[in-house]
């Protein structure tokens, strides 16, 4: 039998900026659709192109709570990237394709469930949109989402840190020296979903090797161990060793090892903005090594005299917090009753949330009920203020999937007595079960 | 005064178009294994009784191309690679090709630089009278490629090189060397039959030019034919794309068939053109970047075998011969045709005969041949519908074009070919269309070669950041009189360019588009710092009026 081909969305966005001079800008993929139209990479028998479909807003709604609301928060590409990400999702369920890689823009990974603008370049969540998007139509159960951006995750994070069905491990230049800031080992998913997100802060400056200990050391072993139904890979590429942004060290060679060792399922572009001497190359080894094609002959034409390995140091540290992650997985279910038991009824905390885009500071505060018959609603508490957007506030109730019925009657109350109380602008009911947002 | 040929798989078709219309037209069988001969009858037979020195033009589609190819009867290349990083080619390319050190980067830069020494080292084997030279993002910058050449020149004095830039200008380095790996592969057989054409036309006291036709619809004189032979292959359907624009070109949207003995072939078509296939040719399997229209052939003609499957009428691909009207073996669906009173030919009864073999119990004959013609009908309008969608599908990378795509969406169905009085009007009916059946559509084929108007592209790229602009097509690599540049400047420096190419080619400069265009500012550190334009720009393939043959000419 012939083997399935393998899928590729490609929507480099050529008519969308974030504005003339942002790094998410419409010269981004510019050079990497040179690459890989003169690689030839999209006439191949074993490569199958795919043109995005639009998303609509009710996929962005099954995940997001928008304030006011996520149409007015959007633009079309974003309902094109994460139609993108779907569409690649769709070719691989419905088996036309092997695996497929939504090499699309605008990213989504730094948009959490909650959105008041845009954060880190991104709006909407496209992955968590696309996994959703299968749980409702293909149903799909457990999902395990790799992030190998340089920046941590961390809206992809807050949408899943309720959620033990969907592993998130995001692997990230060490958030002391890197926007947005967080991503460190103790962010390991509430006290119900203890373990299933998992963070590895790296040392700037580290490279294939580093990547590639804690890859085969800890992040395969535990795919392993999670035996999830597909995995995703949120596929950034600034921990390149061109990147302006970031001051990671990874080369084409050591991107496309890792595609090649994952074997995702599903690839969905996030960031990367050396545009002209990294995207082309990494972008084309990815390509490949998602194919099945050898890749072996992609690298940039600059890398010649690069330092390969690391300082002693450096690695030392890496497998030390190699080594601690894998107890906190090994532990997992101890260290997550402990933590149901010193949180009581109710386990919450508060954050401040920072719009660097849209120029808004968000304060957050989130009540999950730790309920002994489900996962346990939540109530989420919301109030932001920022430059041409003054002062939005809003009071949300998510109910998870398979939610009890006293939840369910909670939620409503919870909701009901704040609109009595009138705090808040804006109420809302997200419920997954019904894939309802409902506006109260 | 107008002569067209087309040589096709069964017949060679001639006419002789003149300000009234068609004076002359001839079909002999097509010579195989000597075309010339054919060509020279269908000719000799066209022009009985009328003046050759009153020949304006003499174009020619000819298969001479696809054959070599196709029979594998090409010759021996030596292929010279500057893949830089990237893809391996090995194994998806024909011939066995030698990789050479250097590299151009997308942007054109130089990041290795060839070694003269390589070059004169792989000049110590046997086998370079015919060479391919071909590197990657050479349409960037033909440095690399102009050098080894001038190298293979030095040091093995080849008989033809043939560099991927020059065989097209747009990216894709695996097509471009497929295109100059068979370009030079079929160079020779072409250059002598070239030679050969032209000498005998000469001798008939014609003196008009001798133009080719190409797989793009567009025409080229002869000499410019003989450095890119590669252009002429597979022109037979473009003959035939161009006789409908000729004999009915459809003001909006339209498709248009061609339906033969065995095959139809569908193009849509938009604004009164012919959709262009968004990829190049394949030659042999290899895809290569000969620029061609968007067709789809679907296995139903006039002789295309009907039986019933499980109780249902079955028609094609197969032939099993003529129609049984024309002493066939099997009914076909020209015996329906006959029987429905769409053609008359043959003998009307043994058509009868065939729907009898065909009817279900009680059904009459007239029926029967109209459940074949329904049945043949549907299987076209499947292939039409498989078209439209293939084109909405195809991808866009702009968020306006996902938005405001078009769907193609025809308003008239327009047929040529044998078959077509017979058939397009059901399509037609099927898809709730008019249909369009011009005079002369039997040898369309031969009216489009006879027509085509000449045709060239090239393809201009600005960097105005780093300061110069290419033409691949002309192996150009310039510096930018000045900074500030605007699509609509780097269009009139291309315009330039191609009307030079042109007049160096011999041919006339009317109706100049812009094919495509696309312009991005370059920022390096939050600032823009230039632009990259890319603009191709070509003289439109099209029919030149034979009403108003002064005024084009
Ligand atoms: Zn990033
Ligand atoms: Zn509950």
């Amino acid at each position: 039998m012939k083997a399935k081909p393998f899928g590729l969305v490609f929507f480099p966005a050529f008519d969308w900026a974030i504005s003339p001079s942002h790094p998410e800008r419409e010269e981004r993929l510019l050079y990497t659709r040179d690459q890989i139209v003169e690689e030839g990479l999209l006439d191949l028998p074993g490569i199958r192109e795919y043109k995005p479909r639009l998303a609509e807003i009710r996929d962005a709604e099954r995940v997001h709570i928008g304030v006011p609301d996520i149409a007015s928060l959007i633009t079309d590409a974003h309902l094109v990237s994460a139609g993108g990400a779907i569409t690649a999702a769709e070719a691989v369920m419905k088996g036309e394709v092997e695996r497929a890689f939504a090499l699309v823009r605008p990213p989504g990974h730094h948009a959490m469930q909650v959105v008041h603008g845009t954060r880190g370049f991104c709006t909407v969540n496209i992955e968590a949109i696309m996994v959703e998007y299968l749980r409702r139509h293909y149903g799909i159960g457990r999902v395990a989402i790799v992030d190998t951006d340089v920046h941590h995750g961390d809206g992809t994070q807050d949408i899943f840190y309720h959620d033990p069905d969907t592993l998130f491990i995001s692997f990230h230049q060490d958030g002391r020296t890197l926007y947005p800031g967080t991503g460190f080992p103790n962010e390991a998913g509430s006290p119900r979903a203890y373990g299933t997100t998992l963070n590895l802060p790296l040392p700037p400056g580290t490279t294939d090797e580093g990547l590639h200990y804690v890859l085969d050391e800890f992040i395969l072993p535990v795919l392993e161990d999670f035996q999830p139904d597909l995995v995703i890979n949120s596929a950034g590429q600034d921990n390149h060793y061109s990147d302006p942004l970031a001051g990671m060290a990874i080369t084409a060679q050591g991107y496309a090892r890792l595609a090649d060792k994952l074997k995702a399922d599903i690839a969905v572009l996030e960031g990367g903005y050396s545009i002209e001497a990294a995207l082309p190359y990494v972008n084309t080894g990815i390509i490949l090594a998602m194919a099945g094609l050898d890749y072996s002959r992609v690298i940039e034409p600059d890398r010649a005299g690069r330092k390969e390995s690391m300082s002693g140091q450096a690695m030392a540290y890496v497998k030390a917090l190699t080594q601690e992650q894998r107890s906190l997985w090994r532990d997992r279910e101890r260290l997550g009753r402990e933590a149901a038991a010193r949180a009581g009824d109710f386990w919450q905390r508060r954050r401040g949330i920072y719009y660097d885009d849209s120029g808004i500071s968000e304060e957050r505060e989130e009540i999950v009920r730790l309920c002994p018959n489900c996962l346990g609603y939540r109530t989420i508490a919301t109030s932001s203020e920022g430059y041409g957007t003054g002062y939005k506030t809003a009071f949300a109730a998510v109910l998870p999937r398979r939610a009890c019925p006293a939840c369910r009657a909670a939620a409503q109350d919870a909701v009901r007595a704040e609109k009595q109380r009138g705090n808040h602008r804006h109420y809302f009911i997200q419920d997954w079960d019904n894939d309802l947002l409902e506006r109260i | 005064m107008l002569l067209g040929i087309d040589v096709g798989g069964t017949f060679t078709d001639a006419v002789v178009v003149g300000e009234d219309g068609i004076l002359a037209q001839a079909k002999v069988p097509t010579t195989h294994g000597n075309l010339l001969a054919g060509i020279l009858a269908v000719m000799d037979e066209a022009l009985a009784g009328l003046e050759p020195g009153a020949l304006r033009r003499v174009a020619l589609s000819t298969t001479i191309v696809t054959n070599t190819v196709v029979e594998g009867k090409t010759d021996p290349v030596a292929l010279f690679l500057l893949p830089g990083p990237g893809l391996d080619l090995a194994g998806l390319i024909p011939g066995a090709p030698q990789r050479l050190t250097g590299y151009i980067d997308h942007r054109g830069r130089e990041t290795a630089a060839p070694l003269e020494e390589e070059v004169r080292e792989a000049c110590r084997s046997s086998g370079l009278e015919l060479c391919a030279v071909a590197g990657k993002f050479a349409v960037r910058n033909p440095k690399h490629e102009l050098a080894v050449a001038g190298w293979l020149r030095k040091y093995a004095s080849p008989e033809h090189i043939t560099l991927g830039s020059a065989v097209s200008g747009g990216l894709n380095f695996w097509r471009r060397v497929n295109s100059a790996y068979y370009n030079a592969a079929v160079w020779r057989t072409f250059g002598r039959f070239a030679a050969a054409a032209e000498d005998a036309v000469r001798r008939r006291g014609i003196v008009a030019p001798l133009y080719i036709l190409k797989a793009d619809g567009g025409t080229i004189p002869l000499p410019a034919a003989r450095e890119l032979p590669l252009e002429a292959v597979f022109t037979g359907p473009a003959a035939s794309v161009l006789g409908v624009m000729a004999l009915a070109a459809p003001a909006g949207e339209a498709v248009s068939l061609d339906i033969g003995g065995t095959t139809t072939d569908i193009a849509l078509w938009r604004d009164g053109a012919p959709l262009f296939a968004e990829r190049g040719a394949k030659v042999s399997g290899y895809p290569t970047a000969v620029r061609s229209f968007w067709l789809h052939s679907v296995g139903v003609g006039g002789d295309s075998h009907v039986r019933r499957e499980a109780g249902e009428i079955a028609v094609g691909p197969e032939r099993r011969g003529p129609a049984m009207a024309a002493g066939g073996p099997e009914p076909t669906v020209a015996d329906a045709m006959i029987v429905a009173g769409l053609a008359d030919f043959g003998d009307a009864g043994k058509a009868a005969a065939a729907m009898g073999r065909l009817a279900a119990p009680g059904q009459e004959s007239r029926a029967v041949a109209g459940e074949v013609l329904a049945a043949a009908a549907e299987k076209i309008c499947q292939a039409i519908a498989a078209m439209i969608e293939e084109r909405a599908a195809e991808p866009v990378y702009r968020v306006e074009d996902i938005l405001h795509g078009v769907r193609p969406q025809p308003k008239a169905v327009i047929g040529v070919g044998g078959a077509a009085a017979g058939l397009a009007p059901i399509v037609a009916r099927k898809l709730g269309l008019d249909s369009i059946i011009p005079e002369g559509a039997t040898v369309a084929n031969a009216i489009g070669a006879a027509l085509a108007r000449p045709t060239l592209e090239i393809t201009l790229r600005a960097d105005t950041e780093q300061g110069y602009y290419t033409v691949a097509e002309l192996g150009l690599h310039g510096r930018l009189p000045e900074r500030r540049l605007s699509l609509a400047d780097a269009e009139r420096i291309a315009a330039r360019h191609l009307a030079d190419r042109a007049a160096k080619a011999g041919i006339p400069v009317t109706d100049l588009e812009t094919v495509a265009a696309e312009e991005f500012n370059v920022v390096r550190g939050f600032s823009t710092t230039g632009k990259i334009i890319t603009c191709r720009l070509q003289i439109k393939p099209g029919v030149t009026a034979a009403g108003r043959e002064g005024g084009d000419w």
